[in-house]
């Protein structure tokens, strides 16, 4: 898939432009609605170590930041039986096949910055479990900073190392985590005091209801101060990870449903979300306080030291996480409603999965409960399953698009006045453009109506 | 656990699996052609020639396949299902199909618009009432060109 030239193409100008890597990463702050220095250092760097060979050397970042957000995402999940081994698949299916996913494969930015975040609030949840050490710290707090500095949901770093601290994991010590708050406090400081002015600026358009509202309409209904569309971003963006529904704020399942014509692609999202969702919350429930699953207690028979209590068990910290990155990630979202600031939450929604389905198959469940918990896997399993199949469509169809942005250039450029009359930079522009554009795209009119009706679509 | 519900767990674990493991399969396969600059069966293209680049809206495709020699003047074939017509230069699918951006790109990227030819493009768009596509025509009108659809016939 080519670069995209939107939010991106300026970015790597700027870095081809900038003398150094730590110029790029002083330049933006102050300037610019975000605080995203790494992100721009990062694309700096990347350029100079490309050798001329800018999308290799940007994809192969992704690649392996997407290579990392995997191993990292197996390496959470405990697997030691074949009940383990098969609820990680069904967890897998669900990594990829949410809809937060797709912003990390198919955003073609030159470093995907919600990926990045993604793998940093993986990585320390990693550290927390680990034996404690000043290096673990060293490293917790390294995530922290880099996560803070690359987008602003990399506060998703302390968020999850606070929670997980609470469900009794010490890998990162709490001196390392009162450092962190501190450090939390300054970016707050930074973000939402010295950079105000900026982000009062900001007018990312955002869905309400059945429509998908300009930012200059959101403040004309709403007004500029907190009000009933900032608690609405916060409820619906929970609502996205859990039930697939609504998307980016709009409520296109009901939307189709007013309209009498809900393709199955939105059937399939909402069911297959729904059940896994009633699957984690029966899991949960059926636990109850006072209760261990059946696998549970063996297991704490056989160590002593995992038994409930001050440290209470993987299970317990992995829900209590999950929660915690949820909750936090729809407060972040109060300003607009974006699939991919759910992200993490959403990483997080197919290890709360993996729990709720490795407790429900150990559980010794009586006859008619097991037929309803295996109807239960098998529908909502294809619906993930088709959903991860279509995660290829999705790119196939983003790629088209990014292929016909590059058509484009230089003459857009010419045309907007950005057309740069350095000769570097225009050769920098131009060998992307003839990348991108020397690559074979499929067009969209060959795929067969059933895979459009089927498979996601990039709603906005 | 008695022995019932443990025989459970099996069949569980198959229904929780098997899905996850049909779409790895097909994920697989999927990464395989795409590493083979194959596609999936249900993204199985075919190349497309200028004219029908200019028809579906193929931009991308549109400038590649100028880049690669392809004469943005000469008349391509088109396949039954994209035109009701079976060759047309690219600027005549462009409008066949209402697509004033591709009038755009192919202009750009050396399709020529005499007065000869603009009139009967122009004439193509009055025929099928894309006012869109009429406003990109006028932008690129030579001088001297007549507007008059008098005795000019369109292939559609």
């Amino acid at each position: 898939m080519p670069l995209q030239v939107h939010d991106s193409l300026d970015e790597i100008i700027a870095a081809q432009q900038s003398p150094g890597v730590w110029a790029s990463f002083t330049s933006t702050i102050g300037e610019t609605t975000y605080f995203r220095p790494l992100r721009i250092a990062e694309t700096k760097l990347l350029l100079d170590l490309s050798g001329g060979h800018y999308f290799a050397a940007y994809k192969a970042f992704h690649v392996a930041l997407l290579a990392a957000a995997f191993a990292l995402f197996v390496g959470a999940l405990r697997l030691e039986t074949g009940v383990d081994l098969a609820a990680a698949l069904f967890a897998l299916s669900i990594f990829t096949g949410l809809h937060t996913f797709l912003g990390l494969v198919k955003e073609g930015y030159p470093v995907n910055h919600f990926l990045q975040v993604v793998v940093l609030v993986l990585a320390a949840v990693r550290l927390s479990k680990a034996g404690g050490s000043r290096w673990i710290d060293v490293a917790a707090i390294a995530a922290f900073i880099a996560a803070c500095l690359t987008l602003e949901s990399g506060v998703l770093v302390w968020v999850a190392l606070v929670a997980s601290r609470l469900s009794g994991r010490r890998g990162v010590s709490d001196s390392a985590l009162v450092a962190m708050t501190g450090l939390l406090v300054a970016y707050g400081l930074v973000r939402f005091v010295w950079l105000a002015p900026h982000a009062q600026g900001m007018a990312n358009a955002s869905g309400y209801g059945f429509e998908r509202l300009e930012g200059s309409q959101i403040r004309e209904r709403f007004g500029t101060g907190l009000s009933r569309f900032n608690v609405y971003n916060v409820l619906t963006s929970m609502a996205t990870v859990l039930f697939s529904e609504p998307r980016s704020g709009v409520f296109v399942f009901f939307r189709g449903w007013s309209l009498s014509e809900v393709p199955p692609r939105v059937w399939i999202n909402v069911v297959s979300s729904t059940i896994t969702t009633a699957l984690i919350v029966i899991a949960i429930l059926s636990r109850g306080p006072g209760r261990s699953a059946p696998h549970e207690t063996r297991f704490a028979t056989m160590q002593p030291t995992m038994r409930r209590g001050p440290s209470r068990s993987a299970e317990t910290a992995d829900l209590v996480v999950f929660g915690a990155v949820l909750a936090a990630s729809a407060i972040a979202s109060y300003a607009y409603a974006k699939d991919e600031i759910m992200s993490v939450a959403g990483v997080f929604y197919a290890l709360a999965a993996f729990w709720a389905v490795r407790d429900l198959i150990m559980r010794g469940l009586r006859a008619a409960p097991a037929v309803a918990v295996a109807l239960a896997l098998l529908v909502a399993g294809s619906g993930w399953a088709v959903r991860t199949i279509g995660v290829n469509h999705v790119l196939r169809a983003q790629a088209f698009a990014f292929h016909n942005d590059w058509a484009w250039i230089p003459e857009d450029m010419e045309r907007r006045g950005t057309w740069p009359s350095d000769p570097s930079t225009r050769k920098v522009i131009i060998e992307l453009r003839d990348e991108s554009i020397a690559m074979p795209i499929v067009n969209p009119w060959f795929v067969p109506r059933w895979a459009d009706r089927v498979f996601d679509v990039d709603y906005f | 656990m008695d022995s019932a519900p443990n025989r459970r767990v099996r069949p569980l674990s198959i229904c929780a699996a098997a899905p996850a493991l049909a779409a790895v399969a097909v994920s697989a396969a999927i990464v395989i052609m795409a590493v083979t600059n194959d596609a999936p069966p249900f993204w199985h293209g075919g190349s497309l020639t200028l004219s029908e680049a200019a028809a579906l809206h193929d931009q991308g495709e549109l400038v590649r396949l100028i880049a690669s020699g392809n004469d943005p003047n000469a008349v391509y074939p088109l396949r039954a299902d994209v035109l009701a017509v079976r060759a047309l230069t690219p600027l005549e699918a462009a409008v066949g199909a209402r697509r004033p951006e591709m009038v755009e790109l192919l202009v750009r990227h050396g399709a020529v618009v005499d007065p000869t030819a603009w009139r009967r493009l122009h004439c193509f768009a009055m025929a099928s009432g894309a006012v869109d596509v009429v406003q990109m025509l006028d932008r690129f009108r030579p001088a001297g060109s007549e507007a008059s659809c008098e005795g000019i016939s369109t292939p559609f």
